[in-house]
């Protein structure tokens, strides 16, 4: 395993130890525990999930030995070839074209305003940060009372209500699944361009106010640059958690209705790994959604960088 | 240099993994020595109030005569989400030893992924089974009946239409004798309680995609209509005909025209009076005996049949052993205990759910007597189907449902069409699942 | 900030609308949990009459309560705990120190933010619940929860930010590696635990799909998953479901809303900066 140590003569000698494993191996004996916690709990499933995406697998109780033959990209075409499957991709798409710049632009201007105000801006934290800490569980059966038919929302529009209402019009579902994540996960969003416009120099907007830039001008010049790496954390994590959006086309709209109009691919998932005994597809659809996901990040990495 | 870095990186992650992947090992229950043992064993029941109270009772009846074999009661959540924990703890292992409230349409898959126990492995358990459930029996068994059973027909709630008799009458309907037995005269019906003012719908069934919606719209009716023609029988579907037709196209009307509405109550629409009618079984009586005055008839059909000649959803709920049990003795003598006359008549009186048992009225008739509201769901509790016994059912329904909300719910193809898709789907996966 | 007087009443005014929108849903969910038949209309917003506190008085006879908080502390102290030893000291590892697999475990740990949960469960419930007996148990409960990802990530950006100069310092002085962590990387890094607290805490306290599916013992359920359970099966069967649905939301809902505000002003904008200037 180990190489002859052809490094430059300039090197201090090193021990052994330092050699395998690096110049402080304190880091790995600090992070130790962590790598034990992901492989234990998270790259061993994993693992098993891209193992079984190429097999004919079902899950068995112990000591039922049942044949699970190796199928190859069957899973994969099965899944890619089920209509109900792309209409999930495709409504993640919607989702994510509406929720992931609307949050970047209210979570970054907000943050903007609140850092700007004195008077009252932790009484204007706490509104934005309550729905974050707050359980989707909670709050999902108070926005089905507010966009339900006879709910208030169209009560108050009248005659403009949408026909059929919100979370029932194909139209309609994914936008308003997109809004609620929106407003449910902005304040997270917030919070962290909070912390990054602390380090955003005082100075920068104290000269230019006294060149008379405006407000707005302040903001596109000072602000939008001062938090690109900021913005690309907000992005991908936003990006990510859009992604493994569930809980609310489970539970909002009722396992993704009207007519699979909300579905997303983690639905999918759910329902055919866990539901329908089917782990082989589900996984297939893991495999995808993940590569996907980390394709958009990369994707998103990059355009932040170079803007 | 730069290869043996990342190598050696990899490696001091790829240790830890091994090690917590090499501890994943699951041991199973040596069959044969666990069905001669007896010991404590723990029972599973719905949590709903009624089950639970009589899973106390039952339990605490054996124990006091088993101090050596005793049961322990643990509540699994009711709703569509207990399958999922049953299957993921048979998976695991972590299974109790019975469960009471297994629905029928999951159970075939426990069994291929060798979860359950064959009942028929006890001494007298086919008896039990058959001299207690009678022929119907056979629906639940392996091999088109002909075989072992995994779970033992317990109770069933016969799916029947219930109304509010307050809005028929203020929309002209005859609350005594609403004569609505034939799709022609519900249609008509519908509308008149819509179009009188009498109620902003005339039923309400949940319009959303869970799997098993269609046990409380189209099954129902369906059975009615054919006579108690299954969703596939002999390996293959019979919905898609004119019986199957008639009954989708009916819902169709009702969608179309806002009969039902398309979004799921945000209320309990019977109880706010927002609907008419809703298909239901006889746990509704509980529910709703001191909101409404209401009313039962059975579920129409085309043509109108006969009261006593409608056969309608089961909506059953058996009991079944799992092979994680390792007192299997003590189980089967417990289940076979809490499964006779006596304790059937407690499941009865506690839940007023029908103990899937022949000839209900004769058998307890004082309970009857009393309880007048319950003799149309006995009466009809004779005259019950249920899902088809199939292995990968719940992706069956899945795929029925998703085709019948786009047909008949939203419309957004013919009902013809999104019977004859569903059927294509699903006898593919009838093949798949036989092979 | 020296900004002109429309431009600010500008803000506050955009500000205050949207923070009315953020809150009121809080104060349907509340006034509705109070209400003897709540209804949507805009008239029902502003109820004169109809009080009452029957909704939450029927939660409390169905669950228990206490014992289901008492199982959510648990569960969220389990986690916490966790989270702020081994998350803060491996994100302190990957940030500061300099050894091999650091740059494995920052690609592994970003992958890992890209799965869905779902995708895992059934692998992890076998493992978990099968393999390590640990179904029914506080432990199985924390274990795939126990080391919050999104938090070491937020450790290693902090600690990222701090000036080199300042270990070095330390290093210089002989102070062993462990020592610099303890005595210079934690003071400075305070204001981001708080943060991480809250993004913590956050998660196992609003989980139910775990917790629901590890749980079979009623007793052992967190709040979260007794209140999902009566909301989506038993509030149907009460007198009056919308206001049993809206009281368990805010059964669930207060604990955490009341904690936050108390703690607000903790988590607000950690100025690092300061710290290592002053």
């Amino acid at each position: 395993m180990i190489t002859p140590d052809t490094a430059p003569p300039l090197r201090p000698p090193t021990s052994p130890l330092r050699r395998l494993l690096g110049k402080q191996p304190l880091g790995l004996g600090l992070s130790l525990p962590y790598i034990v916690f992901l492989a234990a709990v998270m790259a061993y499933p994993l693992a098993y999930a891209v193992y079984i995406s190429f097999f004919d697998y079902v899950f068995t109780a112990p000591g039922m030995d049942m044949d699970h033959p190796f199928v190859g990209l069957e899973n994969y075409r099965t899944a890619l070839t089920d209509p109900r499957v792309l209409q999930s991709f495709g409504n993640i798409a919607v989702f994510l074209v509406i929720n992931v710049p609307l949050t970047v632009i209210l979570s970054m201007g907000f943050a903007s305003a609140l850092n700007a105000v004195t008077r009252w801006a932790g009484a204007f934290r706490v509104a934005f940060y309550v729905p974050y800490v707050t359980a989707s569980v909670s709050l999902i059966g108070v926005w089905m009372l507010l966009f339900s038919q006879d709910g208030l929302v169209n009560t108050i529009l009248g005659p403009l209500a949408p026909d059929p209402s919100w979370l029932v019009n194909d139209a309609l579902a994914m936008p308003s699944i997109a809004l609620y994540v929106t407003w449910k996960q902005l304040g997270f969003y917030i919070l962290l361009y909070l912390a990054a416009l602390q380090n955003v120099p005082k100075e920068l907007y104290e000269s230019a106010s006294t060149d008379g830039a405006g407000i707005l001008q302040r903001f596109r010049h000072i602000t939008v640059p001062g938090l690109r790496a900021t913005t690309m954390l907000v992005l991908i994590l936003s990006i990510i958690t859009g992604a493994n959006l569930f809980t609310e086309p489970y539970l909002l709209t009722s396992g993704g209705g009207p007519d699979g109009a909300s579905t997303s691919p983690v639905l999918m998932i759910y329902q055919k790994g866990i539901q329908q005994g089917n782990p082989d597809v589900a996984s297939a659809i893991g495999v995808l959604l993940v590569i996907g996901v980390g394709l958009l990040s990369l994707a998103s990495t990059r355009l932040t960088k170079e803007s | 240099m730069t290869l043996t870095r990342r190598a050696l990186g990899a490696t001091a992650l790829a240790v830890p993994l091994t090690l917590a992947a090499g501890a994943c090992s699951r041991s199973a229950v040596d069959a044969a020595q666990a069905a001669t043992t007896r010991g404590p064993i723990r029972v599973w029941v719905s949590n709903n109030e009624q089950e639970l109270a009589w899973g106390e009772a039952v339990t605490a009846a054996w124990n006091a005569e088993h101090p050596d074999e005793q049961v322990t009661l643990q509540e699994v959540p009711a709703g569509a989400s207990s399958e999922e924990a049953i299957s993921a703890a048979i998976v695991a292992g972590t299974t109790a030893d019975l469960v009471f409230n297994a629905s029928p349409a999951a159970l075939p898959d426990w069994v291929r992924a060798g979860g359950l126990v064959d009942l028929t492995t006890f001494e007298g358990g086919r008896e039990h089974i058959e001299s207690r459930t009678g022929q119907r029996a056979r629906d639940y068994a392996e091999d088109g009946g002909q075989g072992g059973y995994y779970q033992l027909p317990w109770k069933s709630n016969p799916v029947m239409v219930m109304f509010n008799k307050e809005i028929f009458a203020a929309a002209g309907i005859d609350p005594e004798s609403p004569e609505m037995d034939t799709f022609g005269t519900f249609l008509e019906g519908s509308r008149q309680i819509v179009s009188s003012g009498a109620s902003a719908s005339a039923v309400w069934p949940a319009p959303t995609s869970d799997f098993y919606q269609p046990w409380f719209d189209f099954y129902p009716m369906y059975l009615a209509q054919t006579h108690g023609t299954l969703l596939v029988e002999d390996e293959a579907t019979t919905f898609d005909s004119p019986d199957g037709l008639a009954v989708a196209e009916l819902w169709r009307a009702m969608y179309e025209e806002g009969l039902a509405p398309r979004e799921e109550s945000t209320d309990d629409a019977m109880t706010m009076g927002t609907t008419a009618m809703q298909l239901a079984g006889p746990w509704a009586i509980a529910t709703y005996k001191d909101q409404l005055d209401y009313g039962f008839m059975p579920v129409p059909s085309a043509d109108g049949i006969a009261p006593e000649e409608t056969i309608t959803f089961a909506d059953s709920k058996n009991v079944a052993m799992f092979s994680s049990s390792r007192n299997r003795l003590t189980a089967w003598e417990f289940l076979s205990f809490a499964t006779s006359e006596e304790w059937d008549g407690k499941l009865l009186e506690l839940s007023g759910q029908m103990p899937l048992r022949t000839d209900l009225l004769a058998t307890y008739p004082d309970y009857f007597a009393e309880h007048p509201d319950y003799t149309s769901f006995a009466d009809q509790a004779d005259r019950v189907a249920d899902v088809p016994y199939l292995s990968g059912a719940i992706e069956i329904w899945q795929r029925f449902r998703d085709e019948f909300s786009a047909s008949a719910i939203f419309g957004k193809k013919s009902v013809a069409d999104g019977l004859h898709d569903a059927a294509e789907q699903i006898d593919q996966l009838v093949q798949k699942g036989a092979r | 900030m020296r900004s002109r007087t429309p431009t600010r009443i500008a803000l506050y005014v955009i500000l205050a609308l949207a923070a009315l929108v953020f809150i009121f849903p809080f104060y349907f969910m509340i006034v509705g949990a109070l209400q003897e038949n709540p209804t949507t209309t805009p008239a029902g917003m502003f109820p004169t009459g109809g009080w009452t506190l029957e909704n939450f008085a029927s939660i409390n006879e169905r669950l228990p309560l206490l014992r289901a908080l008492l199982n959510s502390v648990v569960f969220t102290a389990g986690v916490l705990l966790g989270t702020l030893t081994f998350g803060l000291s491996a994100g302190y590892a990957m940030s500061r120190l300099h050894w091999r697999g650091r740059g494995v475990l920052f690609v592994v740990m970003l992958g890992v933010q890209m799965v869905p949960f779902q995708l895992l469960m059934i692998p992890l419930y076998v493992q978990v619940a099968g393999s390590y007996g640990l179904g029914d148990t506080y432990a199985g409960m924390i274990l795939p929860f126990f080391i919050n990802t999104t938090a070491v990530f937020i450790f290693r950006q902090f600690f990222l930010a701090l000036p080199e100069e300042m270990f070095e310092a330390a290093r210089i002085d002989g102070a062993s590696e462990l020592r610099v962590l303890w005595a210079i990387a934690i003071p400075l890094v305070r204001p981001a635990i708080a943060t991480v607290v809250l993004i913590t805490f956050i998660g196992p306290w609003n989980e139910f799909l775990w917790p629901f599916l590890i749980t079979k013992d009623a007793s052992m359920q967190p709040l979260a998953v007794a209140l999902a359970n009566y909301i989506a099966n038993i509030a149907q069967t009460v007198a009056n479901p919308n206001g049993a649905i809206l009281a368990g939301a805010c059964a669930l809902a207060l604990p955490v809303v009341i904690l936050f505000c108390l703690f607000q002003k903790y988590f607000t904008a950690s100025d690092i900066g300061a710290g290592v200037k002053g």
